[in-house]
């Protein structure tokens, strides 16, 4: 009997073995199964102000990917700094010296967002953008969000300085720019 | 007692050695002697091993803000960005640093050259005619000259201002460098109708010839050049 028991002792230490293993393993189960964001569309739009001078430079070649995990989604939007086009070759590529687009060749945003900001109308967000070599921080962000269907359609502009990057103002005709360089994003995302 | 603790001292004072051992620091010993009724101060300087981890400042790697380690964040890699786009080129950078630098200088001068060529059309007034002194022409003519030397070093700037690959131009600069296959011509035959023109009215003659077409010639070249100059700098 007690033979028996031992024995049907030794059977249940593996069982229970693979039972905790399973247990183990449910969560990274449960994360693999949560969601994901892919950028659709995009539309950034940087602004600068010359006494002689009001410039865009728009960009649709921003590409984006947001994971959702225990609740949080981390996001990352990257645009390479040549994409941009204000419309003048010459200044496209003064833009590019110096913003060291050549060196630094990627802006990138990231940020975290609680899930459940996926149904508010504006969402706020703590950014952390490098760009030119630096990085910047820009706390509680708001964006206008549109769900239309499957699709989150996200508006809204980032406060940025030159000063924020380190970026010398150009000038032209020996006036320089001004420092704000407010940057227009339209993006849509959508769950995978 | 006394007794006793004299002997402790000598004790002490034979025998007592400081031992710093803590985690990752270099061990190193210290000896200490203690006089009777004096006070103990101890010095102790701590100094880290090579091998040990250091504080590193930390740098955001694919992590959002305030992210927890070992999250799922996503990485520039997931966005499937080419390698050449992401690629540091700091070749590239350095032609484009020196290509503004050189643009710069030309914008400079270009700013320079217009003060002497507005000179030199305000002083044609005087020097042509019949009535003019040879000062008048004296004074136009090395404003003149002013004008050619500093428009030939601008334009040199904007030549030799290294070109980036796959760069087409777009925009007003199209204008500007339109412009400069009028001006520029414009500035070689304008010193040379005025240098004819300069010697015939010093030799008592009528400007005659082809040196009659220097103020045409001039003032087409200092139009061009003021619209090129202008197209760079008002919006249209």
């Amino acid at each position: 009997m007690n033979g028996k028991f031992m024995n049907a002792n030794r059977s249940a230490k593996p069982l229970a073995c693979i039972f905790a293993l399973l247990l183990l393993m449910l969560p990274q189960c449960a994360y693999a199964a949560d969601e994901e964001w892919v950028l659709d569309q995009s539309t950034l739009t940087y602004h600068v102000s010359h006494p002689l001078h009001q410039t865009e430079g728009v960009s649709h070649a921003t590409r984006g990917k947001g994971v959702c995990h225990e609740g949080q989604c981390d996001f990352l939007i990257a645009v390479p700094v040549k994409s941009f086009d204000s419309g003048d070759s010459n200044r496209d590529l003064h833009m590019l010296q110096v913003t060291k687009g050549a060196e630094f060749p990627m802006v990138t945003v990231r940020t975290r967002l609680p899930e459940s900001d996926s149904k508010s109308a504006t969402i706020y967000a703590d950014l952390e953008i490098q760009f030119a070599g630096q990085t910047a921080h820009y706390k509680q962000v708001p964006f206008q969000l549109t769900v239309e269907g499957s699709k989150s359609k996200i508006t809204g502009t980032i406060p940025a300085t030159l000063s924020d990057f380190k970026i010398e103002p150009p000038t032209l005709l020996t006036l320089p720019v001004k420092n704000e360089l407010p940057i227009r994003v339209e993006m849509t995302w959508h769950r995978q | 007692m006394r007794r006793e603790r004299t002997a402790w001292q000598s004790w002490l004072r034979a025998n007592m050695k400081l031992r710093f051992r803590p985690k990752a620091l270099r061990p190193k010993k210290e000896n200490v002697i203690l006089a009777a009724g004096a006070s103990l101060t101890f010095n102790a300087e701590l100094s880290l091993l090579p091998s040990a981890p250091q504080a590193q400042p930390q740098t955001p790697a694919n992590n959002a803000p305030n992210a927890p380690p070992g999250n799922k964040a996503p990485s520039l890699g997931d966005l499937g960005f080419s390698p050449a786009d992401t690629k540091s080129n700091p070749k590239e950078q350095a032609l484009l640093d020196k290509r503004t630098h050189m643009l710069k200088i030309h914008q400079r001068l270009g700013l320079i050259t217009t003060i002497p060529m507005i000179a030199s059309v305000a002083t044609s007034i005087n020097a042509g005619g019949r009535n003019t002194s040879n000062t008048d022409r004296t004074v136009h003519m090395i404003l003149g000259s002013a004008t050619a030397g500093l428009y030939f070093t601008t334009a040199y700037f904007a030549i030799r201002a290294p070109r980036v690959e796959g760069a087409k131009s777009r925009g007003p600069i199209r204008f500007h460098k339109a412009m400069a296959w009028i001006h520029g011509p414009g500035m070689i035959l304008t010193p040379i109708l005025g240098a004819l023109a300069y010697s015939q009215k010093n030799n008592g003659e009528r400007v005659h010839g082809i040196a009659k077409a220097h103020g045409p010639v001039a003032i087409v070249t200092a139009g061009a050049f003021g619209a090129a100059l202008l197209s760079v700098s008002l919006k249209f």
